[in-house]
């Protein structure tokens, strides 16, 4: 079986390192990190080129990001024809219901309050098997 | 002389003469008794009075001051023309019928020199006697009903003229064809002119108008006249003759001669000036205040918009770190399990409970700006139903306690239910929880009204407290027990919020206590709050 990605956005390198290590706990995926909200588009776009998107198992995305927030990247990936499936779950810390509300309208598989916890990995990637 | 008496039954005389006397001077004492008996049967509410001389009639004259005198001419002490000239003197009015025999005829030049203009002459034909003094009596009666006539219009003529110069409404009368004109004193005095110092015309009623203005009166009273209609209320200004000025409310009816042509117009200048000025400080006073509320409200904006940021600050900015810092500590504490050092493991999950409570107070907090900004939704709310379900709440969520509820029945107030809902339940919890180490609780609702206001109140018989505390009570992130003591839930920020939603429906609270005896929270509520929001 090919190497398989958890593709994580996220600015913030605590937390990324946090994420990181629950990913490790949880699933053997190789991650994917990206630092800012242009860096994901720019690297999803080339995975969308060369098909290696196929072999991102979930998209972990924080939504409070430098330069284009976590919402635009969710705007891209849904408006993109390659992109459009693939799974995504938002990381955030605030509780804005009006984020919420429009990350759910785009299609996410769950709207995640840091920090992440290993159960909570667990059930994503549980839902993400049964779609 | 039973012809007379007829003749005076052929129907009273058309007029009232009580009060009208009448003197007889008679020397003859049978004429006398005899006149006086004819005179009393047909004019019986004449008061009659009769003397024998003139001297004595004089006197009774004096006495009485009768209106009608009849005296004979010639008689002892004094004759009837010295007595008529006398009574003369005193009143010349006095209506003296002279009684006279065809002998006394040379007295009669001296007597219509002296005034008297009636003379009956002897042997007394009552007919004719009557008819004079009926002739008499009508002058008298004629003469007094013009008096009465004058002197009400006199009154009233002062009437309407102090009623004027208390209003301070002038009235003037305009002659449309010569354009003369009537006005009242008040009209001259409004003007700054003595009454009647000036020939009311109508060039001279314009020139009491500011240019402006009088083009204005002068288009509206000819417009008015062209349209048969009357002039509508017009305030224009005049100048007075030592420069100042005042504001006239003008207005007029028009009247038209039996042509129907236009002829007069009655009009009423009325000076508004104080009434005017008044009106204008009344709206530079509303205009400042608006403006101050203006001022107000954007610095109360500001501050609501401060406080946003500010909550945005936390509930954004500062959940971030915390969540990294609840990250951290979950991760010590569970890799630290595995490594076996078990002071690590302790401390991480100490460190994870502060977090907990630091995510704690940021929500806290949260919410009590939440109810300071939200929009407010006003509805009738029973206030009674919902202390009873808060109340059934707490029952069952403790059943081993005995707490007595005492709930005042339908306390209907308009509110945003919503938030009175959470008022109450801190309200109603406090008393829940600071009564818990009584074995006989109990928890009143009620309401009192004090000077036209309805103060709600929630009275427990718990722990109270200090009534030196009592300006901590309301704020937030203050407490006046100690950890621990009353299940502390490390926000302290019920009453606050309280507080908060009082504020939000335009009411007041305020507490009473006694340390062991129990608290008391009043509160007041608007009426009827505004809905919406400060930022609308």
């Amino acid at each position: 079986m090919a190497e398989s990605y958890i593709f994580l956005v996220e600015d913030n390198p605590d937390d990324a390192f946090l994420v990181s290590r629950i990913i490790g706990k949880v699933c053997p995926e190789t991650i994917i990190l990206a630092r800012d909200g242009e860096e994901a588009t720019e690297m999803l776009q080339k995975m969308a080129d060369d098909a290696s998107y196929r072999r991102i198992r979930l998209v972990l995305l924080d939504l409070k990001l430098p330069k284009i927030n976590g919402i635009e990247v969710l705007q891209a990936i849904r408006s993109s024809d390659v992109l459009r499936s693939l799974p995504v779950a938002v990381l955030t810390s605030s509780d804005n219901d009006v984020d919420q509300e429009r990350c759910r309208a785009l299609g996410i598989l769950d709207y995640i309050f840091k920090p992440l916890t290993t159960d909570r990995l667990e059930h994503v990637l549980s839902l993400n098997k049964d779609a | 002389m039973y012809e007379d008496a007829e003749r005076r039954d052929m129907g009273p005389l058309p007029y009232d003469f009580s009060g009208i006397a009448l003197l007889y001077v008679e020397d003859e004492a049978d004429a006398r008794n005899m006149v006086s008996k004819m005179l009393a049967m047909n004019y019986p509410k004449l008061k009659l009075y009769a003397a024998d001389n003139g001297a004595v009639g004089l006197e009774l004259y004096r006495e009485h001051e009768p209106e009608i005198v009849m005296t004979d001419i010639n008689m002892p002490v004094m004759d009837g023309i010295r007595m008529s000239r006398e009574i003369k003197a005193i009143n010349p009015e006095a209506r003296i019928i002279a009684v006279t025999a065809h002998s006394d005829t040379s007295y009669l030049l001296n007597a219509i020199e002296i005034g008297v203009h009636h003379y009956v002459l002897k042997p007394i034909n009552y007919e004719e006697l009557f008819s004079v003094i009926d002739k008499i009596l009508e002058q008298i009666v004629l003469k007094r009903l013009v008096g009465e006539q004058n002197r009400r219009i006199i009154e009233s003529e002062r009437q309407l003229s102090s009623a004027q110069r208390i209003a301070h409404l002038g009235s003037w009368q305009l002659d449309l064809a010569d354009g003369s004109m009537n006005w009242s004193e008040e009209l001259y005095r409004i003007c700054g002119l003595e009454p009647g110092s000036l020939v009311a015309h109508y060039q001279s009623f314009l020139d009491r108008f500011q240019p402006d203005d009088r083009e204005v009166i002068k288009n509206a009273i000819r417009l008015a006249a062209d349209n048969r209609q009357p002039v509508s209320a017009h305030f224009c200004r005049i100048t007075r003759p030592d420069g100042s000025q005042r504001i006239l409310r003008v207005e007029a009816e028009l009247f038209l001669d039996g042509e129907g042509l236009p002829a007069t117009m009655i009009g009423t200048s009325h000076d508004v000036t104080e009434i005017k000025q008044a009106e204008e400080q009344i709206r530079n006073l509303t205009d400042d205040l608006e403006r101050r509320v203006i001022q107000r409200t954007s610095l109360l904006q500001a501050s609501v918009r401060e406080l946003e940021s500010f909550s945005y600050f936390v509930s954004h900015d500062l959940r971030a770190p915390v969540a990294r810092l609840e990250g951290f500590c979950r991760a010590l504490a569970e890799d630290c399990s595995n490594c076996g050092t078990t002071q690590c493991s302790v401390y991480a999950e100490r460190a994870e409970r502060v977090v907990k409570q630091i995510k704690h107070i940021i929500d806290a907090f949260n919410n009590l700006t939440h109810y300071a900004k939200c929009k407010l939704v006003i509805e009738e709310v029973d206030l009674s139903a919902v202390v009873r379900n808060i109340a059934t709440g707490f029952e069952q969520s403790e059943p081993e306690r005995q707490v007595d509820f005492i709930i005042a029945e339908r306390l209907l107030v308009r509110g945003d239910p919503g938030l009175l809902q959470i008022a109450l339940e801190h309200l109603i919890g406090n008393a829940w929880k600071f009564t818990s180490k009584k074995e006989r609780a109990r928890i009143e609702f009620g309401c009192n009204d004090q000077e036209g206001t309805r103060i709600y109140f929630v009275r427990d018989n718990g722990a109270g407290f200090n009534m030196k505390y009592l300006d901590k009570l309301f704020k937030p992130f203050q407490t006046i027990h100690s950890p621990g003591e009353y299940s502390w839930n490390g926000t302290a920020i019920g009453l606050a919020t309280v507080h908060s939603i009082i504020l939000r429906h335009g009411g007041r609270i305020w507490a009473e206590g006694e340390v062991d005896k129990g608290a008391t929270f009043c509160f007041t509520l608007e009426p009827n709050p505004e809905p919406g929001n400060f930022m609308e």
